[in-house]
C-alpha cells in the first residue's frame, strides 16, 4: 500500500516553494508530482505595459542569482531582430559578467548542497568564499544582485584598469580557496556516502528528457550552449565543456565544480584580451520578425524567443528557463530512491523557482 | 519566419514529423505558443548538434491540439502551461493539470489569450 507525503513547498532544502507529491511505498519512493504556482508572476503578460528597452529590465529581475544573464540573453535577441553586431568589447564584457554570474551561482549551489547533507562548516565555507565574487561583481556593476550590465546594443558599464585589477586579484584568491573545498567534495567520506550512484540518470534517458546544464553534462552529454557557432567569443577563450560520467549527484556535483575552474579561465582569458574600442551601439527604431537566442545559465540552456511588430512593445516574449527543462527529470530520477535521498537529489537540478515561474 | 522552419499542416503530420525528429535523434527544447487570426499558433523546438529545427502548426479556434508528451515526456509542463495561460486543452496530456498548474480557482481565466 502506498501513502502520498508532500515535500515543500516550505522545506529547510528549498529556498523557494515547490511542492513534491511523493508516493511512498515503505519508505521508497514509487511515484513523484510537482505542483507549481506558488510564485508566479505573469512577466510574460506584463511585458505588455513595457517597451522592448524596459523589457530588459523586466527579464533581468526574473532571477537573483542569473539576473545577468537573462539580461545578456535578451538583450542578444533583440539585436538579432535589428540585425545588430555589438562591439567586440561588449562582448568580452558580456562574457566576464556571465562567467562571474556562474562562479558565483555555482559557490551558492555548493554552498546549499553541503548545507542539504548537514554539513554546515562546508556550506559557510562556499558563501564565504562566494562574498568575494559578490564584491568583484559590486565593483564591476555598481550591484551585488541585478546587475543591469547589459543593455540592447551592447554594454552598459565599461571596466577601468583598477577594476580589472580587482578581478584579477580576487580569482587568484579564490582559485585556491576553490580547490581546498573541492577537495572536500570530491574526497569527503560522508559527501560520498550521501551521493555517489544516487539519482542517476543514464545519458540518453537525460538527453530524451529534455534535461539541461549541469544535470546534462553529469550524464555524460557534452551538450554547453557556450560551444554554440552563436557564442564564438567562448570559443576564442578556449572554452572546453565540463562533462560527468556518472549521471549521479556526485557526478554532477563535480561538474559544477570543473565550471567554476573553467570559468575562472574564460574570465582571465577575457581580461587578457579585452579589446579597445566602443561599448555600446546606438540602437533605433522598433523590433519587427521574430527571434530565438539561447544561452548558458549556471543551470543550463535558457531560451528566449522574441516576436516583434514594428510598435516599441514586444508581441511575444517567451522564456524557457533550465529549472522547467529540469523539472521532468526529476520524475524520472526519483522512483526507486529512499525519502531521505529525496532532498540531496532535488538539489543536484539546482532548482530556481523563480526561473522556472516567470 | 524562423530559421530551419518547417510548416505543419494537421496534427497527423505533426505527430509524425516529431516521432521522426526524436527517432534521428532530436533534443527537445521547448514550445512557443502564440495568439494568430484568432487561434493559436505553436513553434515546436527541438535541437539535434547546436543547431535548432523549429516546427510551426496553426491550430483553428476550437481545435484540440494533440499532446506531444506521449513521445517527448518531458512536453507535459509546457502543455500545461499553455493549458493555463492560453485557455487550451491538449488531447492526451500525461499528466494533467487541468489549468491548474499555476492557477488557482480564484486566479484569472487564461490571462495571456
Amino acid at each position: 500500500m502506498t501513502t502520498i507525503i508532500p515535500f515543500g513547498p516550505q522545506h529547510p532544502v528549498f529556498p523557494e516553494p515547490i511542492s513534491l507529491k511523493l508516493e511512498i511505498d515503505n519508505d521508497v519512493v514509487v511515484g513523484a508530482l510537482p505542483s507549481l504556482g506558488y510564485v508566479h508572476r505573469g512577466l510574460e503578460k506584463f511585458i505588455d505595459t513595457k517597451d522592448y528597452i524596459q523589457t530588459m529590465y523586466i527579464c533581468e529581475r526574473i532571477c537573483g542569482i542569473c539576473s545577468g544573464i537573462h539580461g545578456i540573453t535578451y538583450s542578444r535577441a533583440i539585436e538579432k531582430l535589428f540585425n545588430i553586431e555589438v562591439p567586440e568589447r561588449a562582448q568580452y564584457l558580456r562574457v566576464i559578467n556571465s562567467e562571474l554570474c556562474r562562479i558565483h551561482s555555482h559557490l551558492l549551489w555548493l554552498g546549499l548542497f553541503a548545507d542539504g547533507f548537514g554539513f554546515e562548516s562546508l556550506f559557510y565555507e562556499c558563501w564565504k568564499y562566494r562574498e568575494g565574487i559578490l564584491d568583484v561583481l559590486e565593483k564591476f556593476t555598481g550591484s551585488r544582485v541585478i546587475h543591469s550590465m547589459s543593455k540592447v546594443g551592447g554594454a552598459s558599464r565599461d571596466l577601468n584598469d583598477e577594476q580589472i585589477d580587482h578581478i584579477q586579484k580576487a580569482l587568484d584568491t579564490l582559485e585556491p580557496q576553490v580547490k581546498n573545498i573541492e577537495k572536500v567534495f570530491v574526497n569527503n567520506y560522508t559527501v560520498k556516502k550521501r551521493c555517489v550512484g544516487l539519482g542517476v540518470m543514464s545519458k540518453q534517458l537525460a538527453y530524451e528528457a529534455g534535461t539541461a546544464g549541469p544535470t546534462l553534462r553529469g550524464s555524460g552529454n557534452a551538450i554547453d550552449i557556450r560551444d554554440t557557432p552563436d557564442y564564438d567569443i567562448y570559443r576564442d577563450l578556449g572554452f572546453k565543456t565540463a562533462v560527468g560520467k556518472d549521471g549521479d549527484c556526485y557526478s554532477r556535483t563535480k561538474v559544477r565544480i570543473d565550471e567554476i575552474f573553467e570559468s575562472i579561465k574564460l574570465v582571465r582569458n577575457a581580461l587578457s584580451k579585452l579589446p579597445n574600442g566602443e561599448i555600446s551601439v546606438p540602437v533605433k527604431g522598433s523590433p519587427t520578425g521574430e527571434a530565438i537566442m539561447r544561452a548558458e545559465q549556471p543551470r543550463g540552456e535558457v531560451v528566449y524567443y522574441v516576436k516583434g511588430n514594428g510598435t516599441k512593445n514586444l508581441e511575444r516574449l517567451k522564456v524557457r528557463t533550465p529549472t522547467f527543462a529540469n523539472i521532468p527529470s526529476l520524475l524520472l530520477m526519483l522512483p526507486g530512491v529512499k525519502l531521505a535521498d529525496v532532498p540531496i537529489i532535488v538539489l543536484t537540478i539546482d532548482p530556481c523557482v523563480s526561473c522556472t515561474e516567470r | 519566419m524562423l530559421e530551419n522552419e518547417v510548416e505543419i499542416k494537421n496534427s497527423t503530420e505533426l505527430i509524425k514529423t516529431i516521432e521522426g525528429l526524436k527517432s534521428d535523434g532530436y533534443r527537445y527544447v521547448t514550445m512557443i505558443c502564440l495568439k494568430a487570426n484568432d487561434g493559436h499558433e505553436f513553434i515546436y523546438v527541438f535541437e539535434k548538434d547546436y543547431k535548432l529545427k523549429n516546427l510551426r502548426y496553426f491550430v483553428k479556434p476550437g481545435e484540440t491540439p494533440k499532446s506531444m508528451s506521449g513521445i517527448y515526456l518531458c512536453a507535459l509542463l509546457i502543455e500545461n502551461e499553455y493549458q493555463d495561460l492560453f485557455g487550451l486543452t491538449f488531447e492526451g496530456l500525461a499528466i494533467d493539470y487541468k489549468g491548474h498548474l499555476y492557477l488557482t480557482p480564484n486566479s484569472p481565466k487564461a490571462p495571456l489569450a
